[in-house]
């Protein structure tokens, strides 16, 4: 048994008022009662039982991250379920959704099989897989998507690259509507971004990198709301990175068309400068690449006014070998799993709060649980999967010591405000900050 | 007056007080040039590694010319039949010249940040930057620079029209940054496809290239590179030409003292005509024979600090 008292409490909804005292007994919450006063009482339940007090820190429902990569199988010298699940927890998260673009693609029921029973045996989070639209994400057949939801796939997307025919994409919307099943798409134009390496615009004007240009990203939103719209099916779009993508989501959202869409911390608090003002470090380099100012005013504005359902890590560790190298020649993708939460805490206080605590917390619980069908309230009864929060703790991020195999990441070094303090997954504590 | 800068990277962090105290250093070592016996001692035991990835030959050659006449000991270090030919990475062979003495390595490379990425693995050695991708070549925008003046005496409010391939342009970009600095008006003309797509946070843009050069001192073609066209950037190596190719009918739009520069190698009925390359107002070996001297001149500040000589 487990005690957590004397917390703040958001339980999936509202913050509640007052202090509270949280039970768990096995892996569900048993009471949740007010605080102070009970240990006496609660003194008579035995010796076994674990006491925390959080002295006013906030309870939340379990943090879910629904674009890991964690490049298992295949890739294991850049992360793999393990260690990716040891970062996840140890980042504030209960649950993640890995990638399929691994080697070989998670594009089958065997594929989703191996990560499902690998991400639930692990000791941090708990590993989801999802599976990829199209065998070897070739954009030609579409997978068994039947069978492989069967064994567990949350969701189904080709990212690392957009599903590569409208024909298909098409197909599988249609395919996975009565399933219920979002199909996720990475918007992007490959005609448009090939061999780009930052966005298109004033800085690759005076730097010479190859620009990729927005209209990559905005054409390949609009090729999927055009066929979210025609087959009515269940469309997410990920990482979305500029203001004019994200205004085409709004105004789909407001036709009632079936859709939701996340965005990446990386996007709401970089921009394109910061490639130059590095030194062209390969930290910065990502796909889709860092944007401008403007369009993380835009993306902080759609947080805002619940355009964006979402924040997703995509997570992307690269074994130091293939990432700290000049700009050009290094991978795209930034690894960010044991910093993300508070990023983006941070990030909010900086910007005085400009929406509510509930709805930030639900950006990582609520929101995403949501897109995947996974229930983040927390009630008695309920799985005791939470995230505890102390959002005014200051730590600096010290990419040496994480559990991630990634070793480079833009956010080392930075000082940070609002930090998860506590992961507890099916009533285990995965990860304690001292 | 001592030399504050360690590294050279880009021109875009000197003041207009560097650019004259590398022009006028380049005067004194274009007198040493011209002397029979064309050696100074000011970097006598001091080491230069020129590292070029890139096939180069004027600015391979030109560096190592340089560093020979300031009794410089050279070591040329090109990627074929070296060891990163065998997959050693760029990291590894700049340390190993490194550890082997070297002060200085001058590198050509086609990754954009080259320079500051051997920076940050380097114990100390002076980077001196021959050229990293599309971005920068600021000993080329010294050397055009110090034509320039050479030639006319005086830069500001001079206009200079550049034009061609600006988007993947290293000379294009630096260029800029000199000649701004240095009071110039800068104009550039090509296709839209081969111009940022911010061209104006750049530099003025005039596609129309008799347009772009009237009253123009200086005409700067740029080499036009032919797998650029096999991109689909620009219909045909014709059409260009016809349109952007610098010849007597555009130069004669520009000022009646107006020059010609190009940095070299030229394509000659391409983004540049014979008759122009040939004429009276082409600058081209001028600008080699300054690529010299201001190497000498930028060697000579960074390794010798502008002091003793």
């Amino acid at each position: 048994m487990i005690w957590l008292r004397n917390a703040l409490l958001y339980d999936g909804k509202t913050l509640r008022d007052g202090r509270w005292d949280i039970c768990i007994e096995g892996d569900k919450i048993v009471e949740i009662v007010p605080g102070e006063g009970q240990k006496a009482a609660l003194n008579d339940k035995g010796t076994d039982c674990i006491d925390y007090d959080l002295e006013g820190r906030l309870v939340c429902p379990g943090f879910v991250d629904i674009h890991v990569h964690f490049r298992d199988p295949g890739q294991t010298w850049r992360e793999d379920i393990d260690s990716g699940s040891k970062s996840a927890a140890a980042g504030g998260f209960t649950h993640v959704v890995a990638m399929p673009n691994t080697d070989p693609p998670i594009d089958d029921p065997s594929g989703v099989r191996y990560v499902a029973e690998k991400g639930r045996q692990t000791k941090g989070a708990v590993v989801l897989p999802a599976g990829a639209v199209t065998v070897g994400r070739q954009g030609k057949m579409i997978t068994e998507m039947i069978g492989m939801v069967k064994e567990g796939a949350m969701l189904f997307t080709d990212d690392g690259s957009p599903v590569l025919s409208a024909k298909a994409m098409r197909i599988a919307l249609l395919y996975l509507k009565d399933l219920g099943i979002p199909l996720m798409e990475h918007p992007e134009d490959l005609s448009l971004s090939e061999g780009g390496q930052m966005n298109e615009g004033r800085a690759s004007a005076l730097c010479g990198l190859k620009g990729i240009p927005r209209s990559s990203e905005i054409i390949d939103v609009n090729r999927a709301i055009a066929l979210c719209e025609e087959t009515k099916g269940r469309l997410h779009l990920t990482h979305v990175s500029t203001g004019e993508a994200l205004e085409s989501i709004r105004r789909a959202k407001e036709k009632g068309l079936n859709l939701t869409c996340d965005v990446t911390p990386h996007h709401l608090v970089f921009d394109d400068e910061m490639i130059v003002k590095s030194g062209y470090s390969s930290a910065f380099k990502v796909n889709p690449p860092l944007r401008t100012k403007d369009d993380i005013e835009a993306l902080w504005e759609g947080l805002k006014d619940g355009t964006v359902d979402a924040i997703a890590t995509d997570h992307a560790p690269y074994h130091i070998d293939e990432k700290d190298l000049t700009f050009e020649e290094a991978k795209y993708g930034i690894a960010s799993l044991e910093c993300a939460v508070a990023v983006v805490i941070d990030e909010w206080h900086k910007r005085g709060k400009p929406f509510g605590l509930s709805k930030l917390l639900g950006l990582f619980s609520s929101g995403p649980g949501g897109i995947i069908g996974m229930d983040r309230t927390i009630k008695v009864g309920s799985k005791a999967d939470m995230t505890v929060l102390d959002l005014n703790m200051e730590k600096k991020v010290e990419v040496r010591s994480w559990k991630s195999k990634a070793r480079i990441s833009p956010y080392d070094g930075l000082a940070l405000r609002g930090w998860p303090v506590m992961t507890v997954v099916a009533g285990k504590i995965r990860h304690e900050l001292q | 007056m001592a030399w504050k800068h360690r590294h050279l990277v880009d021109v875009d962090v000197f003041s207009e007080d560097d650019l004259y105290t590398v022009l006028e250093e380049a005067v004194r070592m274009e007198e040493v040039m011209e002397r029979p016996l064309k050696k100074v001692p000011a970097l006598r035991g001091k080491v230069v590694a020129n590292m070029f990835f890139e096939p180069s030959t004027r600015t391979r050659t030109s560096f190592e010319l340089a560093e020979k006449f300031l009794s410089a000991d050279v070591i040329n270090w090109s990627s074929s039949g070296s060891s990163t030919a065998k997959g050693e990475s760029l990291e590894d062979t700049a340390k190993t010249i490194e550890a082997m003495g070297v002060d200085a390595v001058v590198v050509r490379n086609k990754q954009v940040g080259t320079p500051e990425y051997l920076i940050k693995k380097l114990n100390g050695a002076c980077v001196m930057n021959a050229g990293d991708g599309a971005r920068a070549h600021p000993t080329q925008a010294l050397l055009d620079l110090y034509t320039a003046w050479r030639h006319f005496g005086s830069l500001r409010g001079r206009k200079m029209t550049i034009v061609g391939d600006i988007l993947h342009s290293r000379v294009a970009r630096s260029d800029i940054y000199a000649f701004s600095k240095a009071g110039v008006h800068v104009v550039v003309s090509g296709p839209r496809s081969l111009v940022p797509l911010c061209v104006s946070d750049l530099a003025e843009y005039e596609p129309d290239v008799r347009r772009a050069v009237q009253d123009a001192d200086i005409v700067y073609a740029l080499r036009i590179q032919r797998e650029r066209q096999e991109e689909g950037l620009f219909p045909s190596i014709d059409e260009y030409h016809n349109q952007w190719g610098v010849n007597e009918d555009v130069l004669s739009y520009a000022k009646k003292d107006a020059v010609v520069m190009h940095p070299g190698p030229m394509n000659r009925g391409v983004e540049i005509d014979s008759f122009v390359a040939d004429g009276e107002r082409c600058l081209v070996l001028d600008q080699v024979k300054s690529g010299v001297a201001v190497r000498m001149a930028l060697l000579f500040l960074y390794l010798a600090g502008g002091g003793e000589r």
